[in-house]
């Protein structure tokens, strides 16, 4: 019941704004409920049952929702960042905040189920309906050029979405699994020989790494992020619904593990360069949005660095840091909303010297860019750290290249602080206001408790970590029982080639 | 010999068809001293209704394979089941047409007569278990709605849309019934049934008369011969490609109320006869004939949703649209087997639904003339008309196939029966060509919303349509959200032999 009230209490939520229309106060008044209520009943998550219910038995789907593991965690995150998010955005946008609101809660409703979702089916479901809420918050309440953000956001994820869809339905069909339940997938899936394996996983993972984004899909994001509503409340949920990292440690990794393991060292160097290119690019951006658009990629790279790597330690910080970034990247986002309202633009080069007018503001702005950089004892260390760590274990070279991310980001964070708050003393900026105040602390309060007090949420990310290194290691270790076999049947003259003839000639090439 | 001679009939069965025919009369008497076509529409209304309580007895009732005339009428899962989509479809037009008519000055009293006339030819070909009833069907059906793609009298792009519809219609049929025939001359029979028994005893009718040197190989082509032409007729009325031509401009000419009944209606009762025929008659005909759909199938998908992406209209672009939409019920059919069948049934219980929405917004959205369909006309309308802008928004999205709407469960059920039977590149293509659609529904969404209102919106209103839109956006919803009941509802048990 609990995992399901995590769908309809934003639901609800959702149609009571839309309801409301344009009567702010009962707008505001809805937001704040539904995204309260949201947040308390996700605390009772860890342990709470699950949903098993009959969807469409004739296909073997059924509606089934597990809040344990990284789903606890992530759910909780969002829950939190949604919190302040909601009433801001019901505060701040000019018109119709009553379609905002409803399009954001929906959106909850749609990434808690992303979460949640243990049937393949119901996880593309959630996936591919989260999609519209964004859209629609781009094209109804975006700056200028968005249409062709619209486009290209459209047409960057529902391709990818569509071939993961496509991948999804052949799964179940070529391994002959019982229903699109985990479990039952999970079951036989490794079974699958290596190349279609391969062929699923790269199906998957175009859906997926649209979503994480990750080098050279990326570019959708940044203009999404430069064209959003200026409140930056729209790019709160961008930051959100950057799922595709849950999406293969959920599913492509675990159902595909041969396949993950043949397509990984290339997704690796591919993750390790949107790492340093995101950082390296983010630090010549003049605009704020776009600035921190590049760092978010960059942070999707060490996030994806953790997943590739394929190694247990890398997986708990992948999706530690995912959970993470949700706070510190949504904090400056709404930040820079407020730069915005002050000055009325993103151009970094006009900001300057607002530390004396404003040093609230410039203290919380300076932690949230402390943690967006990843300094210890804030949320995304521990993250960050683990990423790398894990891929230090199978890939050194990789990791270490990634790792140079740290530098860049170092210099990106004392940029920013710089060209905002120090400088030329002159323009004064009006201070903190008590909503603004109420906005930021829920996300300065999770970023110290992720920095301080990782473990509680690492032992729930690892409990699903180990599932996929099992998962994993079973497909290890039939690959080296068939490397066995083959070796002795080579020797013994065999006449027919065992089916895994392909890593057999591999392996003895090596 | 007795006589009369036994005739196996099952009144039940028939009785929605009788019922259809009954109203037919009784509003073309209505019509002819009542002046106002709102209450024939309402007499009309009823006729359905009983029509469809009928079929509901007959489907709550039905055991297994049911059928009059010696297997020629089915009452069988899948034909009560287009039945219902048919006559659902039906009473929305009607709905749509109820104050439209009179607002478009196109009040004739033959109107409602003729669209039921129509109906009733749909539910014929549903039923039909042997060719002479198909091409019956078909008749009926296509002669209604030639009169009624023509009923702007006015417009001379309604009168070359009947025109047109008219000529090539014909030509569709006879070919089809050319195809009927070759299919007799192969086996010896009309029915199904007895056309496979016959082509599968190996002793083929033409053995011993004018295919004899062929032996058995000329009695099977022949046969799949025939069955391509009927398939080619069949193809002309679900607007497959390259046989789609026609549709564009008569769904564009035709007013829009037509549209909406035409666009459903005859599609549902063209797959219900393509979907019977390749069931039941291509697993025994030469292997060639389900590459060649597997083609068309393809083709459709890609010249309907490319066509569609170019357009400047929003009916057209629907028009386009559902001819891809064929393409996708199109794979389904290729899986042919109960899981096919099942999944067509579906898509095209979705289908209804979404697109008698669609064509049931636009026809609030244009003008009197039935003009004013430009993407700029739907411009600023979530601002100006936000429930019907919203309306639209989730037709668009089911057709696009976005969860949790209709269109989308619909889609999983086609796609994951194209490739369970090994139709995973048409699979890929279907999914390819998805995002094309999503892309040019989208851009109506767009309009609604993200842009700024160029023409004032039209102040029609009507209780009769939005009533309509309403029915049918629960519809969708409802079975996007639940598609499971409807699904184990329509399980086509007596199908595989």
């Amino acid at each position: 019941m609990t995992a399901a009230g995590m769908l309809i209490i934003p639901v609800l939520g959702a149609l009571l704004a839309g309801f409301a229309g344009e009567r702010r106060r009962l707008v505001t008044a809805m937001a704040a409920l539904s995204t309260l209520g949201a947040f308390v009943v996700s605390l009772f998550l860890p342990g709470a049952r699950g949903v098993d219910l009959s969807w469409l038995p004739g296909l073997g789907i059924g509606f089934s929702l597990d809040p344990s593991g990284a789903a606890s965690v992530l759910v909780v995150v969002t829950a939190l960042v949604m919190l302040p998010t909601a009433v801001l955005a019901s505060l701040k946008v000019e018109e119709h905040p009553g379609r905002f609101v409803a399009l954001l809660l929906v959106a909850q409703a749609g990434l808690n189920g992303i979460f949640m979702a243990r049937d393949l089916i119901v996880f593309y479901v959630f996936w591919e309906a989260t999609l519209i809420p964004g859209l629609l918050l781009l094209g109804m309440f975006g700056l200028e050029k968005r249409r062709a953000a619209v486009v290209k956001y459209l047409a960057y994820a529902v391709t990818g979405s569509f071939l993961m869809l496509v991948s999804i339905l052949a799964l179940k069909v070529l391994s002959g699994a019982a229903s699109f339940h985990i479990t039952d997938l999970m079951l036989v899936t490794p079974n699958l020989d290596a190349s279609t394996q391969t062929w699923l996983f790269l199906g998957l993972a175009a859906g997926m790494a649209v979503k994480l984004p990750i080098w050279p899909l990326h570019s959708w994001l940044v203009d999404l992020n430069e064209q959003n509503h200026p409140s930056g409340a729209a790019d709160v949920l961008g930051t959100l619904y950057k799922v595709g990292g849950f999406g293969f440690f959920a599913w492509a990794l675990p159902l595909l593990p041969t396949g993950a393991e043949r397509v990984a060292p290339a997704l690796l160097v591919l993750a390790a360069f949107t790492a340093v290119y995101g950082a390296v690019i983010a630090t010549t951006q003049t605009s704020f949005k776009r600035l921190l658009a590049y760092g978010s990629v960059s942070h999707m790279g060490i996030v994806a660095v953790g997943l590739f790597g394929l190694h247990i330690v890398g997986l708990n910080g992948a999706i530690y840091l995912l959970a993470a970034q949700m706070l510190s990247t949504g904090a400056l986002f709404l930040i820079s909303g407020m730069l915005y309202e002050r000055r009325g633009t993103f151009d970094l080069g006009t900001y300057g010297g607002y530390a004396k007018s404003a040093p609230a503001l410039a203290a919380i702005t300076l932690f949230v860019i402390f943690a967006f950089i990843g300094v210890p004892g804030l949320g995304n260390f521990p993250g960050e750290f683990l990423s790398l760590l894990g891929a230090f274990q199978t890939s050194a070279w990789m990791a270490a290249f990634a790792t140079l991310t740290v530098i860049a980001a170092g210099v990106l964070g004392v940029n920013l602080y710089q060209k905002i708050y120090q400088g030329p003393q002159g323009a004064t900026l009006r201070d903190i206001d008590p909503l603004e105040a109420y906005v930021l602390v829920p996300f300065v309060a999770g970023i110290v408790w992720l920095g301080l007090s990782p473990a509680p949420q690492l032992q729930r990310i690892e409990s699903q970590s180990q599932l996929v290194v099992m998962q994993l290691e079973r497909s290890i270790g039939s690959e080296a029982r068939e490397q066995g076999a083959g070796t002795r049947e080579a020797g013994a003259l065999a006449a027919e080639p065992p089916p895994g003839t392909t890593t057999l000639t591999l392996g003895e090439q090596r | 010999m007795t006589f009369p001679p036994a005739i196996d009939i099952e009144l039940g069965q028939l009785a929605p068809s009788i019922t259809l025919l009954v109203t037919v009369f009784a509003t073309l008497l209505f019509a002819l001293w009542q002046k106002d076509s709102r209450q024939t529409a309402a007499i009309a209304l009823v006729g359905v209704a009983t029509a469809f309580g009928f079929t509901l007895a007959s489907f709550l009732a039905r055991t297994g394979s049911v059928s009059s005339f010696g297997m020629r009428f089915h009452a069988d899962t899948s034909a009560l089941a287009l039945t219902f989509l048919i006559l659902v479809g039906t009473a929305l037009a009607i709905l749509v047409s109820y104050d439209q008519l009179r607002r478009q000055d196109l009040a004739h009293p033959e109107y409602y007569p003729l669209m039921l006339l129509s109906a009733l030819g749909a539910v014929v070909m549903a039923a039909a278990g042997d060719l002479v009833t198909l091409v019956l069907g078909l008749e009926i059906m296509s002669l209604a709605i030639y009169v009624l793609s023509a009923w702007r009298t006015r417009s001379r792009v309604s009168e070359e849309a009947g025109m047109k519809y008219f000529l090539l219609g014909s030509f569709g049929s006879a070919i089809l019934i050319y195809g009927a025939a070759l299919l007799y001359g192969a086996s010896g029979s009309f029915v199904y049934g007895d056309i496979v028994t016959s082509l599968t005893a190996g002793v083929s009718f033409t053995d011993g008369v004018s295919f004899a040197a062929g032996g058995d190989g000329g009695g099977l082509l022949l046969a799949s011969l025939g069955a391509v032409l009927v398939l080619a007729g069949l193809g002309f009325k679900a607007a497959l490609v390259p046989f789609h031509q026609w549709a564009p401009d008569v769904y564009t000419g035709a007013p829009t109320p037509v549209t909406t009944f035409m666009s459903v209606v005859i599609k549902v009762a063209a797959f219900a006869g393509i979907l019977r025929l390749v069931a039941e008659v291509f697993p025994y005909l030469q292997p060639w004939l389900l590459t060649a759909l597997a083609v068309i199938v393809a083709a459709t998908l890609v010249v309907g949703n490319v066509a569609a992406l170019l357009q400047r209209r929003v009916k057209r672009m629907l028009a386009y649209s559902a001819v891809a939409h064929a393409g996708y019920v199109g794979l389904a059919v290729l899986a042919a087997g109960e899981q096919g069948m099942q999944a067509a049934i579906w898509y095209l219980s979705a289908y209804t639904l979404m697109n008698i929405g669609a064509f049931a917004v636009l026809s609030l959205v244009v003008d009197a003339g039935d003009e004013g369909d430009s993407f700029e006309h739907f411009a600023g309308l979530g601002a100006k008309r936000p429930w019907l802008a919203l309306a639209m928004t989730f037709f668009l999205l089911s057709l696009g196939g976005i969860p949790p709407l209709a269109g989308f469960a619909g889609k999983l059920m086609v796609f994951e029966a194209a490739i369970s039977q090994g139709y995973l590149w048409l699979a890929v293509l279907g999914i390819l060509t998805s995002v094309v659609a999503l892309l040019y529904y989208f851009r109506v969404i767009g309009a609604m919303y993200f842009g700024k209102s160029v023409h004032p919106p039209q102040a029609f209103t009507s209780g009769a349509t939005t009533l309509a839109i309403a029915i049918a956006l629960a519809g969708t919803v409802a079975l996007g959200l639940l598609p499971g009941w409807w699904h184990d509802l329509v399980a086509v048990g007596s199908l595989a032999r």
